[in-house]
């Protein structure tokens, strides 16, 4: 069960091939059954690899390929295969966090419906060749007189390279197309400070923060290193921690995490910077350079007008800028409309106002190179494509049919091309309506590099061989061989080659030392990165003068309705290229918590005057360019006179796990832009919406449908005011009291009396297992009691430890209509609880994220109801589950208060994924099949093995040395795990913190092995209960 | 003498199978490869044990290379076979058509589809590092493979790699037995 590598006798030779090229020899390739009938085979290497020791993992470092922020990343492998993808400490920038997209990866590694081989448009579809039989064609049609338009993404610094010489020795032009890049800051950048790039921001080093709608711990530049600098400014420290304001029409993740909201209307982030910036001037004598005098006329009141807020919100926000160190950021692809340059300078100049230039806002030196090309010049090329300009069109990296708004035409533009290349990993959309298709390689295969920060670098490596059943190549490869062919030379036979040269470059002008070439190169490897300090010098500075006048005007917002749409990226699926991956399809949105559909949100006062009476009830969602039908989902955090849908849903020809699933709102969107950077305009129309009478359900993780998914009185999310935060004797009485007063207690005794689970009448700690009266045996003797502290303060709830703890533990999908029947099986989820939400008049926010995953309670209720003991406690402390001895009477879960165990209805994992998916599975963890009872384990794999090398080595496991996957992944640090009853552990001195309480012990006294940390919150929390 | 210097060696003998059985163990010296069962029940090449480990004192872990600090104690490459067998070095006295078949193997770069012998339970992990370490072994569980021709069955020291034998080795020698130490 664990890898199921079966081979019966006389099995197929394809599968022969790839264990002799992949398997390690030994028991790694361990088969399934043990019947006589079957004959299991031990294939051992011809030569074995040096890097490879069977049953032992191997770590690469590399670079995640699954958005542009190139995240970096560690990659776990067994016997040749990637298993598991966790964060790189060692990354400048991200720093060991990393995304569910990034995590995910795996599942675009494994794809089913990754394209075998090279395919060749035929009568009725496509028919296989070889790559040699397609490149030759590549070379005939690029050799041919007629120019060419290469379609991409943004691409590190060494493959945009040799994409551009490689362009222009074809005579092609190359355009970018990244949905999610934000075209607008760049534009506002240049005119603010002469220079054409993303500005970087030093959100650690900030006091408090200004989010104008940017999404930067979901999407927007660097998701993962911001979400670190976050938990710094953010993270309470000392009783003290940076207020962050969200000032938006919409609530995203990002907005959730806000400590208070000023629910601007779509389009007014102007209006609010510069008022903000004039307050600066007037009262404090700021400089905002040339547009001092502009920004000295803008008054608080007519910004409130213009966003619809009250004016003492922004006077107050106004006064926290005056206190020094507040860093504004955005607005990002929330205000990419028709005004977006206008938007982003607004904030721009709010931040030279705010004195952040050089503190905390940097200017680069050079401007960005690879940056998405204006819409102005996609609409140009369209326009010529359809027009038979180009005879040949290959599109790498980028599915234009897709991602861009049916609006603009590409697709019946793209049809006219005489011929069209794919390089791709999947026959998207794009990709079928090519003539000729070549098998892109993933990212975790190829090489590649990228520029993280400035003085940084750091190199993508391939981390196994290309997986055999997808006959793919690199792009890089392609291009070198194609060149070849053609007879231009790029100087190197092989992307590693190329790869290789740009690193050495990069290395001797950033002056990376290294005793000789391989020796820098290798440390580059293993590190992943490289970072040199030497180069913060280099600040742009200084606003300057526009060169023509920049109108602050409100953005127009097109269509008779009087909603305006939200269109806004997926933290899951981004522009929707994450959309085949069932662990995304099945994360539950961090924001709506729905699975596999996509959704229309709108405020529930908006829903009553329409006349939608409750969630899941289908509407038509109509612009001036189409109509979608979507089922709402209640958000109390978004504007009255707005309405909003992801991006990502509503694929038609992508792959079997994003086909159908969810609508595409590009649809309803125009081909517009903001005329200063050509930014495409995503916020631009007002949208009609009417009941169409039908309803569907939520696939939702959220138990409860009431309009404001409160906790109610249940006491399991807390919060303390910050401003009682530190006082001694409070700290001793809220460690493990969990804000409960006698009563509930009371009443507990009460029904204890009664018959029934009776606890063990003690209220211990963690660090107090094994109960009294039951140490005896091994559970006498000493052993460690692990444990979890989880910071509430410093979660973000982007859920990137779901897919994490999916992806180590062989957690199955089950699909929606699973999901409806509520037999999802993740064993770890975020819930999320609104407190404080107010979409008309704002202010304080109060949302707060959970984790909830196994408690390992040291006084489990679900252990005396199993009549197997399949539920158990092991001496070392962990609430575990003998798959084999369960028989499924499903009693655990039945009596498990925080309902984190999932059953197996179906032979979900061993019968619903497909080759090549299950090569993912983790050698190390048993694959359970239906009938099963399952949970989170803390990852005993990770203990036992950390137990194992110990053994070995004859000492003992080192605090810090057995991570779990979630906490693997946490971009913000918020899980601690370790021995509690060490004392010198962090975990233990996580446990002491004023801030620590374990939910439902004090009502039901579970003694669970989990801490949360409360969150801090500014305003006061009512004593006793939350 | 022979298992001492095994034991020394803390090798483990893996997962390989023998085709002659009793009557290999009682008379080593003449093993009979046609006296194999033929067909895919047998392995592929006629490796003895006996000869490797028993008569040359090969340490189990030079071949199985990885017992020691792995889960899995590793099945040697081919290329271990040939390093010694290369031509002229190490013929291969006693059965030169089987050191054929390892040398053609190398040479055509196919692995040698070993028969399993020795496997627990796909629900089981069995950490052979951990154990070596704790100096059981190898014959412990494999049997004395020293003294056996080609392996071709669980040797019956190994109580059939059941739990039931697997606990009372653990309650004998005061190791853990919980249940997640070999089950998760």
């Amino acid at each position: 069960m664990a890898v199921t590598r079966t081979e019966t006798a006389g099995g197929g030779m394809e599968r022969r091939g790839f264990l002799k090229a992949v398997s390690a020899g030994g028991a790694g390739a361990a088969l399934a059954g043990c019947g006589t009938e079957k004959v299991e085979r031990l294939i051992p290497y011809v030569t074995a690899p040096e890097e490879i020791t069977p049953g032992v993992a191997t770590w690469y470092a590399s670079v995640c390929g699954e958005c542009a922020s190139a995240c970096g990343v560690r990659v776990r492998t067994r016997e040749g295969r990637a298993v598991m993808i966790e964060g790189n400490p060692d990354h400048p920038v991200s720093r060991g966090g990393l995304c569910s997209r990034g995590v995910s990866a795996l599942q675009g590694l494994y794809n089913p419906d990754r394209v075998a081989a090279p395919l060749r448009a035929a009568a009725g579809g496509f028919e296989p060749i070889s790559w040699s039989e397609a490149m030759d064609v590549v070379a005939r049609r690029l050799g041919g007189q007629g120019p060419a338009l290469f379609l991409t993404g943004r691409e590190g610094p060494a493959e945009a390279d040799l994409l551009n010489r490689f362009v222009e020795a074809v005579g092609g032009q190359r355009l970018i197309l990244d949905p999610l890049d934000d075209v607008a800051l760049r534009a506002a950048a240049d005119v603010a400070f002469g220079v054409r790039a993303l500005p970087r921001y030093d959100i650690a080093a900030a006091r408090q923060l200004v989010s104008f709608g940017a999404d930067f711990l979901e999407t927007w530049v660097s998701p993962a290193g911001f979400s670190a600098d976050f938990a710094t400014l953010h993270g309470v420290d000392h009783g003290e921690k940076g207020r962050f304001v969200f000032v938006g029409p919409r609530l995203s993740l990002t907005g959730l995490n806000a400590d208070e909201w000023i629910p601007a209307k779509a389009g007014s982030e102007a209006a609010v910077a510069l008022a903000l910036a004039g307050e600066l001037v007037r009262r404090h004598g700021a400089d905002a350079g040339p547009y001092t005098e502009l920004v000295a006329g803008r008054t608080l009141a007519g910004a409130a007008e213009a966003a619809g807020v009250s004016e003492d919100l922004l006077a107050e926000l106004a006064a926290r800028f005056a206190e020094g160190g507040v860093l504004a950021l955005g607005p990002g692809l929330a205000g990419h409309h028709g005004a977006a340059t206008a938007a982003n300078l607004a904030v721009l100049v709010l931040n030279a106002a705010a004195g952040n230039l050089g503190r905390t806002l940097h200017v680069p030196a050079a401007p960005d190179s690879e940056a998405a090309s204006p819409r102005r010049d996609v609409a140009r090329a369209v326009e010529q494509m359809a027009a038979g300009g180009f005879d040949v069109v290959v599109v790498a990296g980028a599915n234009p049919v897709y991602a861009l708004p049916p609006a603009t035409e590409f697709g019946a533009a793209f049809d006219r091309a005489p011929f069209k290349i794919a390089i791709a990993s999947t026959l998207d959309e794009t990709a079928a309506k090519a003539d000729l298709v070549l098998p892109g390689a993933h990212p975790l295969e190829s090489w590649g590099d990228s520029e993280p920060a400035a003085g940084a670098y750091a190199v993508r490596q391939p981390v196994m061989r290309p997986v055999p059943l997808f006959d793919s190549r690199a792009l890089p490869d392609v291009l070198i061989d194609a060149g070849r062919r053609l007879g231009h030379d790029f100087g190197a036979e092989t992307a590693r080659d190329f790869v290789r040269q740009a690193a050495e470059a990069r290395m001797d002008e950033l002056g990376v030392e290294g005793a000789d070439r391989e020796t820098r190169w290798r440390r580059l490897l293993r590190r992943g990165a490289v970072q040199t300090d030497d180069v913060e010098a280099r600040d742009g500075g200084a606003l300057r003068p526009p060169a023509t006048a920049v109108s602050f005007e409100a953005p127009a917002m097109e269509g008779p309705g009087d909603l305006v749409l939200l269109v806004h990226p997926s933290p899951r699926f981004g522009d929707g290229a994450h959309a085949n991956r069932p662990w995304l399809q099945e994360l539950p949105d961090p924001v709506s918590k729905i699975m596999w559909h996509s959704w229309l949100e709108m405020h529930p006062a908006t829903a009553e005057r329409l006349g939608i009476r409750r969630e899941g009830e289908v509407v038509r969602v109509s612009s001036a360019h189409d109509s979608l039908e979507l089922p709402v989902w209640f958000h109390p955090g978004i504007r009255e006179d707005a309405v909003a849908v992801p991006m990502g849903g509503g694929h038609d020809n992508y792959g079997r796990f994003a086909n159908g699933h969810g609508a595409n709102p590009q649809r309803l969107l125009p081909d517009a832009e903001d005329p200063a950077s050509g930014a495409r305009s995503v916020v631009s129309v007002r949208v009609e919406v009417t009941p169409t009478g039908a309803w569907r359900r939520l696939a939702s993780t959220e138990g409860t449908r009431d309009v404001r998914h409160h906790q109610d009185d249940r006491n399991i999310a807390l919060a303390v005011a910050l401003s009682s935060m530190g006082h001694g004797d409070e700290a001793e009485g809220h460690a493990d009291e969990g804000g409960h007063g006698e009563g509930a207690h009371g009443q507990l005794q009460e029904l204890q009396q009664g018959g029934g689970f009776v606890p063990v009448p003690t209220e211990g700690k963690a660090a107090d297992f094994p109960l009294p009266g039951s140490d005896f045996g091994e559970y006498g003797e000493p052993q460690p009691r692990w444990a979890m502290a989880v910071d509430l303060d410093k979660c973000t709830g982007c859920s990137a430890c779901v897919t994490a703890c999916q992806a180590e533990n062989n957690i199955p999908w089950v699909e929606e209509r699973e999901v409806l029947n509520g037999r999802e099986m993740h064993w770890l989820r975020v819930e999320r609880y609104y407190e404080t939400v107010d979409a008309s008049g704002g202010g304080p926010l109060d949302v707060r994220f959970l984790p909830m995953m196994c408690q390992h309670c040291n006084n489990a209720p679900c252990e005396p109801v199993c009549p197997v003991f399949a539920a158990y406690h092991t001496p070392d402390g962990l609430n575990a589950q003998a798959y084999n001895r369960c028989v499924g009477t499903r009693y655990c879960a039945n009596n498990c208060p925080y309902k984190v165990r999932v059953f197996n209805w179906y032979r979900y994992a061993s019968e619903n994924i497909p080759e090549p998916m299950n090569w993912q599975f983790n050698p190390d963890v048993t694959v359970r099949d239906n009938g099963v009872m399952e949970k989170c384990t803390f990852c005993v794999q990770r203990i036992r093995d950390a137990g194992n090398r110990a053994a070995v080595e004859g000492r003992e496991v080192r605090d810090g040395e057995v991570r779990t996957a979630c906490q693997s992944v946490c971009g913000s640090d918020a899980i601690t795990f370790g021995n509690i009853k060490d004392a010198d552990s962090t975990v233990a001195a996580m446990a002491a913190d004023e801030r620590s309480y374990r939910v439902l012990d004090a009502l039901i006294n579970t003694q669970p092995a989990v801490h949360y940390l409360k969150k801090a919150v500014f305003h006061d929390v009512d004593e006793g209960a939350h | 003498m022979i298992r001492k210097s095994l034991f020394a060696g803390g090798g483990l003998v893996a997962v390989l199978a023998a085709a002659v059985v009793l009557e290999a163990r009682q008379a080593p010296q003449e093993p009979d490869p046609a006296a194999a069962p033929a067909g895919e029940r047998s392995q592929p090449i006629q490796f003895r044990h006996d000869l490797h480990a028993g008569q040359f004192r090969i340490d189990c872990q030079y071949c199985h290379f990885s017992a020691e600090r792995s889960v899995d104690a590793g099945i040697p490459p081919v290329e271990t076979c040939v390093g010694c067998h290369r031509e002229g070095l190490v013929a291969g006295r006693t059965n030169p058509e089987e050191v054929a078949k390892v040398r053609e193997h190398f040479e055509s770069g196919t692995p040698i589809p070993w028969r399993r012998i020795y496997k627990v339970s796909d629900h089981v992990k069995f950490p052979h590092m951990r154990h070596v370490a704790a100096g059981v072994t190898c014959q412990t569980c494999h049997g004395e493979v020293q003294e056996m021709g080609v392996l071709e069955d669980v040797a019956p020291e190994a109580g059939g790699l059941k739990m039931g034998w697997c606990v009372s080795c653990h309650l004998e020698r005061g190791a853990s037995r919980d249940c997640t130490v070999c089950h998760y």
